[in-house]
């Protein structure tokens, strides 16, 4: 009987949680991707799993097994795991840098205690994508930290970055901010068009 | 004179760019699709094949970027449309990276209108440049 | 102040949002569509207005109302034959690929979760039954899952209402179902031939004893989940596939919101996902 079914469905052992954190770690170097894959989920319930899985991320090339162990550092959380993801950002690997950013934009509260750094970075990219996580953030200062960027930052991208978050978020304290921005600019014609989109949107809902 | 309308893809995760280029775009003539990062963008681009006559690429996107789209795009089989890919980099060593990933033209962002419909059109073999 | 009205710029601003978190794009034309239901969500969550409710769903921690909006800006309903398009395809190209992998005596296991009511699974059997040249050949083993017990036993128990049936080949309701005073019954055979299991897609545990499915059917699930929870799904239906393994989403669902680790693949019928054939 072609259609077949086993009573009942037939299905992997689950494999039973291990206790012993150094286990864990060495399986992130198993030969197999799946079972580094399995040894970052595990990890990502421990608290003090954030060096190991940093280090396995320095080294990882196969990308599931990134993908894991950046999923377990959003979901141990520590300190050291948020600073680890927010230095992701400075890597040169870009699907790495938008990762990271993705894992962090679903934790407001330890992203705002590392992003009024990120947003002064020396290094323009770093705002850029800091910005970036912001742009989904669920956090009710984000307004703020863009009208504090936009007020200081030379960079036009980086503000273009800014302006487009506003444009979803902007409400009416943005005004001021916004209108200056477009007379610093008056030049260029995006952030010409967001602002004046932005301020649009601020002047119909007044 | 018969005048097919082109159709452009822009891909970029940020709303108010794939606005402010589908406002150029749409003045000038052309309709316009979008696509919020590679993966979408080569999902609308297998879809229908010849859907699209011009891609306008944005480098910096969350799960496929500007260049693993390029490089996915012109792995398949097939007459291949032109690509503009827009960047925040302006170093040679940026431009060239974009033209070994399939792009045939390269801007810098923020593009202002007149240095992206002289692109299209010179991409769309159009006599003249649209106003 | 309670202001019911939805502007130019408020509908522009939702549909920018709505897109970027879904991939569905609301045309100009579905200004009444969406209106009315966003009109709803904001009395239903008593928020002051558009820009009050705006806020909570962009800003709100839990993201409870993204659940219930998606649920109210998409058609929800399960019935056989749904997107069946999916189902040509899995016949026509993705079975054809995956039998040409498989040792001799090795079975096709397909997973369809959620599992809902059954239709999803039982019609992916008769699809099989009728239209799969090389059943014979080949044992298939169907497992279904979802999270409610109550819709697993509804499952189970196989009896259907007419709206249900709507779209079944006229031959197929014939002789997979006999008419009852409540609904239609699909025959016994069906009932045996899947496998329903109950399984929390979020606890990953529970997720990890599914492993080795050629394909997995995960349609309109995951729409509804925020984008973390989204990301951990990807990835655990990475690991319950086998290399070169497919998955298929929804028709309005993509990848493109989830995840970049599966292969887009291109098929007449449809677009589908693919683990790569490297991956372990």
């Amino acid at each position: 009987m072609p259609l077949i079914r086993h009573e009942p469905a037939v299905l992997a052992d689950r494999p039973r949680a291990s206790d012993d954190l150094a286990a864990l770690s060495a399986g992130l170097s198993a030969l197999a991707p799946a079972e580094r894959r399995a040894a970052a989920h595990a990890l990502g319930a421990w608290a003090q799993s954030a060096p190991a899985l940093l280090g396995a991320l320095d080294k990882e090339t196969e990308q599931s097994v990134r993908s894991a162990l950046l999923g377990a550092l959003a979901r141990v959380g520590s300190e050291e795991a948020v600073a680890g993801l927010a230095d992701c950002l400075r890597s040169e690997d870009a699907w790495l840098r938008n990762a990271a950013i993705e894992e962090l934009r679903a934790m407001p509260e330890q992203v705002a205690g590392v992003i009024a750094h990120l947003l002064a970075d020396w290094d323009r990219d770093v705002r850029i994508l800091a910005v970036g996580i912001l742009d989904t953030l669920r956090h009710e200062r984000v307004e703020e930290w863009l009208l504090q960027l936009i007020d200081a930052d030379a960079d036009v991208n980086v503000c273009g970055a800014a302006l487009d978050v506003l444009a979803e978020v902007a409400t009416a304290r943005a005004e001021a901010p916004v209108a200056a921005l477009l007379e610093r600019f008056a030049d260029e014609p995006y952030i010409a068009f967001t602002g004046k989109l932005v301020l649009g949107r601020l002047a119909r809902e007044l | 004179m018969n005048q097919t309308v082109k159709h452009i893809l822009i891909v970029d995760d940020a709303a108010t760019v794939r606005m402010y280029h589908r406002a150029i775009l749409e003045e000038a003539g052309y309709a316009v699709t979008e696509a919020v990062n590679g993966v979408e963008a080569l999902e609308k681009a297998l879809d229908k094949a010849g859907a699209y006559d011009l891609y306008l690429v944005d480098v910096n996107m969350p799960q496929l970027d500007g260049f693993g789209f390029l490089r996915a795009l012109r792995a398949q089989d097939g007459p291949q449309a032109p690509a503009i890919m827009v960047s925040t980099e302006a170093e040679d060593g940026d431009r060239r990276q974009a033209f070994g990933a399939g792009a045939n033209h390269y801007l810098v962002k923020p593009a202002r209108p007149q240095q992206l419909l002289r692109s299209v059109g010179l991409l769309l073999g159009e006599r003249g440049e649209r106003a | 102040m309670q202001d019911a009205t939805i502007s130019a710029d408020d509908f522009q601003r939702f549909r920018e949002y709505f897109y970027r978190r879904s991939g569905i794009q609301f045309e100009p034309s579905k200004r009444y569509f969406v209106d009315k239901r966003l009109a709803e969500r904001i009395r239903a969550t008593g928020c002051n207005g558009f820009r009050d409710y705006f806020a909570k769903l962009r800003f709100e921690t839990s993201g409870a109302e993204w659940q219930a909006l998606v649920n109210e800006m998409t058609v929800n309903e399960t019935y056989f034959m749904r997107e069946d398009y999916q189902f040509e395809c899995l016949i026509q190209s993705m079975l054809p690929e995956l039998m040409a992998h498989k040792r001799p005596g090795e079975p096709l296991r397909i997973w369809v979760m959620p599992s809902s009511s059954g239709e999803e699974a039982y019609t992916i059997a008769m699809f099989l039954l009728e239209r799969w040249p090389h059943l014979a050949e080949r044992d298939v083993e169907i497992v279904s899952s979802d999270i409610d017990t109550r819709i697993l036993a509804q499952a189970q128990a196989g009896l259907y209402s007419q709206r249900a049936v709507h779209q079944l080949p006229a031959s197929w309701l014939q002789k997979y179902f006999t008419r009852e005073a409540g609904g239609w019954r699909i025959c016994k055979m069906l009932r045996d031939a899947v496998a329903f299991t109950r399984v929390n897609l979020n606890d990953a545990a529970e997720v990890a004893a599914y492993r080795g499915f050629d394909v997995v059917f995960c349609r309109n699930l995951l729409i509804y989940f925020d984008d973390a929870s989204r990301r951990q799904a990807a990835e655990s239906f990475f690991d319950v596939l086998r290399p070169g393994g497919f998955i298929c989403l929804g028709h309005s669902e993509s990848m493109s919101r989830i995840s970049s680790l599966f292969r887009i693949r291109k098929f007449p019928q449809a677009i589908v996902y693919q683990k790569p054939l490297e991956g372990l």
